[in-house]
């Protein structure tokens, strides 16, 4: 087999996984939590999609998830859309918000654009916060209407977004697009000797990365049918960093697995009551120190290697 | 060694058969009614509602439980909303109604997971009896949506609307017209149910004849109230009414006394409600005024008695949640009893009418399902922390115990 | 005003020291430590432990807790970080995981009820319109006193010129027989000892929980970043810079806005000044 065919065969496999994984359970609850670990996929893979390939960590990721989940609140709530709107809308405005913040800050690298694209998501959050009138403040938007009726049906609606956007952003990742992505990671002045636009590619990047983002919080919002300023927190940003390490930087499909580990995790160590995030954390530790390269993506290429 | 391997393990085996299925066999007889509580575990609150439940749940047990079945509790961690947000209250609500078939939910802390977990326990056709969140939105519900959200009802608190009027009652009567306040402040943190609150006391204040210089918010997560005591001092203001759940008010109590800020401070103050507040900041909430659902103070017969059961059982005292989660065990048996049968939409019935005198008051519900608040039924006492921690009930003037006192900085009146 | 001035000082004056900790080991070892938050909340806890539990006089506790935590801060550089220094990204990371385990061990400890630990000094002063409780004169004094120290120290004794040596040239400084594996660890445990020493002295009036750490980490990290990664006197400015916009914010407009306006202040100098004022390098 060549490579690319064992990829393809992996692809199927863990989307049949992934469509049977909710009828072994057939509970609201177990639907619910893969759900939200679907969501969770489709933010770490945008965000590796940028981050990972660049290599400009962006710690302000839950910019553009909050963007797009807060459309979708104000259409749907507000002004009585129906959810379907939210899909093609949120994606807009979270690339709007990748515009604003993302332009004056192309020429920083490393912390200072980490520290900036954070310091955006946090004024979001303080402004969220503080215009409760129109936002609900500190509660957010009540009432969203789900987008179907019955949770498995939506279950897999997100999981068709989820494996149609991994796909797209892998592609694009392959492509001479992801090779002048990278190349910018190395060494953005080469790049710009050779004539490269260094600059579009930075925005278009992050652009690519928030419209994905988005979507994604829309689709967590019709889950969740309630969005709130913590859609723009500091922590959700890192835990979708935490997310990607553990599928493996730069891989794209690694972070879909390490988020839906991770979410599956922290819900199955129920069973420790107050111990749960204690023991979730211990793992963390375990895995970030043992396995520095992520656990997924070099797991999958270790298999890859023997059948192919 | 094989051999003794294998022997132990037909054993464990033999026994885990017997006594792995013996349960099921007895539990046939009769399927006991499961409470699912969905709270924040790892913070007191939510620790305190466990507990109170557990305790309704023995007593009721033991008075042969309800309809024949025992009552059982299952509880679901809501997680911390500050970094978790509602995502692990709605992961908890669905696991308790869809994973563990629970009939009934108790519980709620935060009013923003609270209203977050609505649809999802309104889709899954189970009661929640609230004993927590105060935000009247959650209750509204019931009436935007009755067939959808019948479900939903409030034993405690007070919602925050009515513990508004509450409050303006303090600042008008006690305030104004018992020491003769001209000039009052209002500060809050910025939670959502505060942010509706604070413009209808501040417009209630000044209909009343007071003035209002300052009314500010404050983020949860301020360190330092230096600025909004310099502030408040030189606006001449003579009292600080101020608003705080989830906010650090042991810091803000203490940042007060240090300062020794020449403004008595009042208002709603959670933490201040907790039995140990005072011994926590080191008595430095002296003379801090906070309104307070539940004291060890006789506000029905059953109030002292479950007090000191409580404490006794758990070596501390309850918290503001405890009361209401005790009494929503009753008042659920009551309901199912009278009802004949655990269906919902058949204790609903009964639940509306509920009428028991409980541990804070007389518990009855109004349309929107709401616990009833005033005279005869469930208050809101505004308590003051005078010496050596003790607590003095200093309004409504029918169940005042005492006199008001100034910190000990200032002149005594 | 007087009031801004002096409430200014005191903040001014934590967020230096929680700042300039988290600057020196990056300048040092390049070490993006997200724990430092953690050494911040281990101050405080600490020192409530050996006074509330333990029993021991309040400046005996301080030192201890100071002590403590600096060899906590040593021990997690040795066995977590060292391993790992190859990878920015990862040492982020597993420093991020020790602090959220931290946060995770105090709570199941302590509870998450704030804890009290009793002041220092328990008098209050009245002058020019200002009440200042003495506690906070005596932060603002033990800020002073520990980065002049710290001055010092990295001045005028041979360790501080090898650390120095260090943070300019980390293969140069090798060649000539610094033991650069030894000095960050010492480096570690001096940041996670003044971090700590921030937090003994804010204990008495600031919340005592376990989630105390993670703003104060978010404002030094952006104190540090405006400031110039790796620079002290960076780290100084930095810090005068936040303290006094937030307590000019909270007086003229409210407090609710002073938050909201120093990250905004944050966002806006990066984009002005990329490297921060004193930064050198605009990179890692």
């Amino acid at each position: 087999m060549g490579i690319l065919k064992v990829d393809r065969l992996a692809v199927l496999l863990a989307s049949a996984a992934l469509a049977t994984a909710p009828l072994l359970f057939d509970n609201t609850y177990a639907i619910g939590v893969l759900t939200v670990a679907l969501c969770f996929g489709m933010w770490s893979a945008s965000w590796d999609f940028m981050s990972g390939l660049t290599g400009r960590e962006n710690f302000g990721h839950s910019l553009f998830i909050g963007a797009g989940a807060y459309t979708a609140g104000f259409l749907n709530v507000q002004f009585g859309l129906s959810p379907w709107w939210s899909l093609a809308a949120a994606p807009v405005c979270a690339v709007l918000f990748s515009l604003v913040i993302g332009i004056p800050t192309l020429r920083l690298k490393g912390p200072y654009f980490a520290l900036a694209m954070l310091s955006g998501a946090a004024v979001m959050q303080n402004l969220t916060i503080i215009f409760s009138k129109y936002t609900g403040g500190q509660d957010g938007l009540n009432g969203l209407d789900p987008m179907l009726d019955s949770p498995l049906a939506y279950y897999y609606l997100v999981l068709i977004f989820l494996i149609v956007s991994t796909i797209i952003l892998k592609v694009v990742a392959n492509s001479t697009w992801g090779t002048i992505l990278r190349a910018i990671r190395g060494d953005e002045a080469s790049c710009q000797a050779c004539g490269i636009n260094v600059n579009f590619y930075k925005i278009a990047s992050l652009m690519i990365s928030a419209a994905f983002a988005g979507l994604g919080g829309a689709l967590y919002a019709h889950y969740q049918l309630q969005v709130g300023p913590d859609l723009f927190a500091i922590v959700l940003s890192i835990n979708i960093i935490i997310m990607v390490y553990v599928g493996g930087l730069g891989s794209i499909y690694g972070p879909v697995g390490g988020a839906i580990l991770l979410n599956v995790l922290t819900e199955s160590l129920r069973a420790f009551s107050e111990y749960r995030l204690w023991v979730y954390t211990l793992v963390l530790i375990f895995i970030l120190f043992f396995m520095p390269q992520g656990l997924i993506a070099p797991l999958w290429r270790r298999i890859r290697s023997f059948v192919a | 060694m094989r051999k003794n391997l294998l022997v132990s393990s037909m054993l464990a085996f033999a026994l885990t058969i017997t006594f792995g299925t013996a349960e099921p066999a007895m539990a046939q007889q009769a399927k006991p009614i499961r409470i699912g509580v969905n709270t924040a575990i790892q913070v007191q609150v939510g620790r305190d509602a466990i507990d109170a439940v557990k305790m309704a749940i023995d007593e009721i047990n033991g008075q042969g439980g309800v309809l024949g079945r025992k009552l059982e509790i299952t509880v679901a961690d809501e997680g911390e909303a500050a970094t978790e947000g509602p995502k692990v209250g709605i992961a908890a609500v669905n696991k308790l109604t869809s994973d563990e078939h629970v009939d009934v939910l108790i519980g709620g802390y935060d009013s923003g997971v609270t209203l977050a977990e609505l649809p999802h326990i309104a889709r899954a056709k189970t009661i929640f009896l609230g004993i927590g969140s105060a935000s009247p939105s959650i209750q509204q519900k019931v009436k935007d949506d009755y067939e959808r959200y019948k479900y939903i009802f409030r034993v405690n608190p007070i919602n925050s609307a009515k513990q508004a009027k509450a409050l303006l009652n303090f600042i008008t009567g006690k305030l104004k017209d018992d020491l003769g306040y001209t000039k009052v402040s209002i500060l809050g943190e910025n939670a959502k149910w505060v942010q509706d609150m604070v413009p209808a006391i501040k417009k209630g204040a000044e209909a009343a004849g007071l003035q209002v210089p300052i009314a500010e918010f404050f983020d949860v997560q301020t360190a330092d109230f230096s600025p909004i005591f310099a502030k408040v001092k030189s606006s001449g203001s003579q009292y600080l009414i101020v608003i705080i759940s989830h906010a650090a008010s042991d810091v803000f109590v203490k940042q007060w006394y240090d300062a020794k800020v020449p403004v008595p401070i009042g208002g709603i103050d959670v933490k201040s409600m907790d039995a140990n507040f005072f011994k926590r900041v080191g008595g430095k909430s002296i003379a801090e005024v906070s309104a307070n659902f539940v004291l060890r103070a006789p506000l029905t017969p059953k109030t002292i008695p479950w007090w000191d059961k409580f404490v006794s059982l758990y070596k501390r005292a309850p918290v503001y949640t405890a009361p209401g989660a005790y009494d929503a065990v009753y008042i659920y048996a009551d309901a199912v009893k009278r009802a004949g049968t655990t269906k919902a939409d058949a204790v609903i019935k009964e639940l509306e009418k509920t009428d028991y005198i409980g541990t804070r008051g007389r518990v009855q519900f109004d349309a929107l399902h709401e616990v009833k608040d005033g005279p005869g039924f469930v208050n809101e006492l505004f308590v003051q922390w005078q010496k050596n921690g003790e607590r003095v009930v200093i309004w409504p003037k029918e169940l005042a115990n005492g006199k008001m006192i100034n910190p000990p900085w200032l002149a005594q009146k | 005003m007087v009031q801004i001035l002096v409430y200014g000082a005191v903040i001014s004056a934590i967020y230096a020291m929680l700042a300039v900790g988290f600057t020196l080991i990056f300048g040092v070892a390049r070490i993006l430590n997200l724990a430092h938050g953690s050494f911040y909340a281990l101050g405080a806890y600490g020192v409530y432990t050996f006074t509330a539990v333990a029993h021991l006089p309040l400046w005996l506790a301080s030192v201890l807790a100071v002590l403590f935590v600096a060899v906590f801060g040593m021990a997690m550089e040795r066995v977590l970080v060292r391993p790992l220094r190859r990878s920015m990204l990862a040492v982020l990371l597993i420093t991020l995981a020790v602090a959220l385990m931290v946060e995770q061990v105090l709570l199941l400890v302590f509870g998450s009820e704030a804890r009290n630990v009793p002041s220092m000094v328990n008098a209050t002063y009245h002058f020019a319109g200002v009440d200042i409780s003495a506690q906070r004169l005596l932060a603002l004094l033990g800020g002073i006193l520990i980065l002049t120290g710290l001055w010092l120290f990295m001045q005028r004794t041979r360790l501080g010129s090898a650390i120095l040596a260090i943070s300019q040239d980390a293969e140069a400084a090798q060649y000539m027989g610094i033991p650069s594996d030894r000095i960050y660890s010492i480096v570690m445990g001096l940041s996670a000892g003044i971090a700590a020493a921030a937090g003994v002295l804010v204990a008495p009036f600031q919340t005592v929980i376990p989630g105390m750490g993670l703003l104060p980490l978010v404002k030094a990290f952006a104190i540090v970043v405006v400031g110039g990664l790796g620079s002290i006197p960076g780290s100084i400015v930095g810090a005068l810079l936040l303290g006094y916009t937030e307590t000019i914010i909270a007086f003229k407009i409210s407090i609710e806005w002073s938050q909201i306006v120093s990250v905004a202040a944050v966002l806006i100098t990066l984009i002005l000044r990329p490297a921060g004022f004193f930064g050198k390098r605009a990179a890692f």
